[in-house]
């Protein structure tokens, strides 16, 4: 068991490592993907820089904590797409029958399929989340918080897609679903969490868990607490076999095609 | 011994349908309606242990489901199948060290990395120590005339390059069985002739029990003892090579060129094929008339050329199709 896992890890970074040469070969393209979505996300704390000039907190932030808030946000998305960016693509590929070559291989469908991709400006947003802990203020306890919760958001964000995408085994045209509520799940992630109340607030919390992949960790870097730690680790290892649970019911399901298709 | 042991194997599809325009479309958001289709239906068979069989079948057949179930791919219906002692659908990964697969329509191999480097990775994907597989790619490097092309990555290399890389990358964790689903579609006749004869030579070599489909009638005839022959999910032939010749050999093509020309229209057991001018191709039914019947029909002083032939394999399978489609 412990052999298996080690030989899937393995495999995984290899996967990982042969995605960054591939998008090596074009030297420039590689760095300016990676320039160009770090400016991407400076140009929205400007946004945000005018809303504070006019008012000194929104919903209990300054722009200190947004910064924060932007950077837990930037690093969660940036992880789950370098590790695990065919998650967002589970959808396409069980409509379209492309798990043949996954599952001819001696290895966890779920857990090859979604590392079998990397986003390579998705380097660029994990640069730019420790950028802006930088500008929060880095002391050695942030820094170790900050990248476990950057690690569990990722996985968070990773199963939460996965789920919503496994659900076409059993229905047609499910990438619509998932398009939307991935895309909820990011915008939600830039807002601070304490503007949204009641119903929603809720919604945030569980259906949509950008709470515990996004608000509870800020909460917790500002403001350390034991429970609130537990309880993210907890939700994270939860929604994770849920997942897994998920897909392997639905990939009883799976039928594949002979569409003509090749690994790019 | 039986490396392959299939059961009254069932597959189903549900598949929705619609009707006509956009009345239809709405229809069947309201109350959608689904046919169940059989793709394959209740089938039975069993491959021994180095054996190359051919699985045939017109389009749609069930060829490919058939492979898909058989590697772990699709879940059956109903029906059993043993493919090296191990239920695919029960231990996946189990079988997975024991099988390869190449799929001609489908590539496995990263294409912007070398081969070399692609066989690493699939030798990582098997557990495969280090040592172990830069041994098994020389080997078979070697077997397969790589060494020119090893290190070009593989969207620089030919269609027929690429197809050996790809059987090379699926035979990296040395698998029993090799599942071949038109291997050398595409190919031009040199490469495909090469083809044919590598996978002879693994046969031989590796004791690898060869599972091919093909639509390339070539194929079959110089590679494989045995041929199965599906339509429309049924196995409708499970026989050797040579009795599926010999079945069909009762019938023989004649060409002939003459000084004059004759007309036999009226023969029995003779079917005229092409009649223009001194030339002349009929087909005999040899139980009703030899061969020597019609040379002499055609008297033999007069004939300047003959040719007597079998009727070609790719002429005798589409005729079983047919008649099944009847």
């Amino acid at each position: 068991m412990l052999m298996e896992a080690k030989n899937q890890i393995k495999v995984m970074f290899l996967s990982l490592k042969y995605n960054i040469m591939k998008q090596m070969t074009n030297k420039v393209t590689f760095i300016t993907n990676i320039v160009f979505m770090i400016l991407n996300n400076a140009s929205f704390i400007i946004q945000w820089l005018i809303l504070f000039s006019l008012k000194e907190e929104i919903g209990g932030y300054t722009i200190k904590e947004v910064i924060l808030l932007w950077g837990i946000a930037a690093s969660v998305f940036g992880i789950s797409h370098i590790l695990f960016n065919k998650a967002f693509e589970l959808s396409d590929l069980i409509i379209n029958g492309k798990l043949d070559t996954f599952l001819v291989q001696p290895k966890n469908v779920f857990l090859s399929v979604i590392t079998s991709d990397t986003n390579i400006s998705a380097i660029g947003d994990l640069i730019y989340g420790y950028i802006c802990l930088f500008l929060y203020g880095i002391t050695i306890k942030n820094f170790i918080l900050f990248t476990i919760f950057t690690i569990t958001g990722g996985i968070i964000l990773a199963a939460f897609v996965s789920i919503i995408g496994s659900i076409s085994f059993w229905i047609v045209k499910g990438d619509i679903l998932v398009d939307t509520l991935s895309n909820m799940m990011v915008s939600f992630a830039t807002y601070p969490g304490t503007i949204f109340k009641n119903a929603i607030r809720v919604i945030l919390y569980t259906v949509i868990p950008v709470g515990i992949a996004n608000y509870m960790p800020v909460d917790t870097i500002i403001n350390f607490s034991f429970m609130n730690f537990v309880y993210i680790i907890a939700f994270t290892i939860a929604i994770v076999i849920l997942a897994f649970y998920i897909f392997n019911t639905g990939l009883k399901r799976y039928s594949s095609s002979n569409l003509m298709s090749s690994r790019i | 011994m039986n490396i392959i042991e299939v059961k009254n194997l069932n597959k189903q599809f549900k598949i929705k349908e619609k009707d006509k325009g956009i009345k239809g479309s709405i229809k069947s958001i309201i109350k959608p309606k689904y046919r169940t289709i059989n793709a394959v239906n209740d089938i039975s068979f069993t491959v021994e242990k180095g054996e190359i069989l051919a699985f045939i079948g017109p389009n749609g057949a069930g060829k490919s489901t058939t492979i898909k179930m058989l590697t772990g791919i699709l879940y059956p219906t109903s029906g059993e199948i043993i493919v090296n002692a191990i239920n695919p659908s029960e231990e996946r990964k189990k079988l997975a060290y024991k099988i390869g697969t190449v799929f001609g329509q489908k590539e496995q191999l990263w294409m912007h990395l070398t081969p070399y480097d692609n066989f690493k990775f699939f030798g990582a994907i098997y557990d495969i120590p280090k040592k172990e597989v830069e041994d098994t790619i020389e080997e078979l490097t070697n077997t397969f005339e790589l060494s020119e092309f090893i290190n070009t990555p593989v969207r620089n290399l030919s269609l027929g390059q690429r197809i050996r890389c790809e059987i090379v990358a699926s035979l990296i964790h040395k698998p029993e069985i090799l599942f071949l689903d038109e291997p050398t579609i595409g190919l031009d006749p040199v490469v495909k002739e090469n083809i044919r004869k590598l996978i002879k030579k693994m046969n031989k070599e590796l004791g690898t029990t060869i599972f091919l489909t093909s639509h390339d009638i070539g194929d079959i005839e110089k590679l494989c003892k045995r041929v199965i022959i599906v339509n429309k999910g049924k196995i409708i032939m499970d026989d050797k090579m040579n009795n599926l010749k010999y079945h069909y050999l009762d019938k023989k093509i004649i060409e002939v060129k003459l000084k004059e020309k004759i007309n036999l229209q009226n023969e029995d057991g003779i079917s005229v094929i092409k009649d223009k001018g001194n030339n002349l191709k009929v087909e005999i039914d040899c139980k009703k008339k030899g061969v020597a019947d019609v040379i002499k029909l055609l008297d033999t002083d007069k004939i300047i050329d003959i040719n007597i032939s079998n009727i070609p394999l790719e002429d005798i399978i589409t005729s079983i199709y047919k008649e099944v489609k009847t």
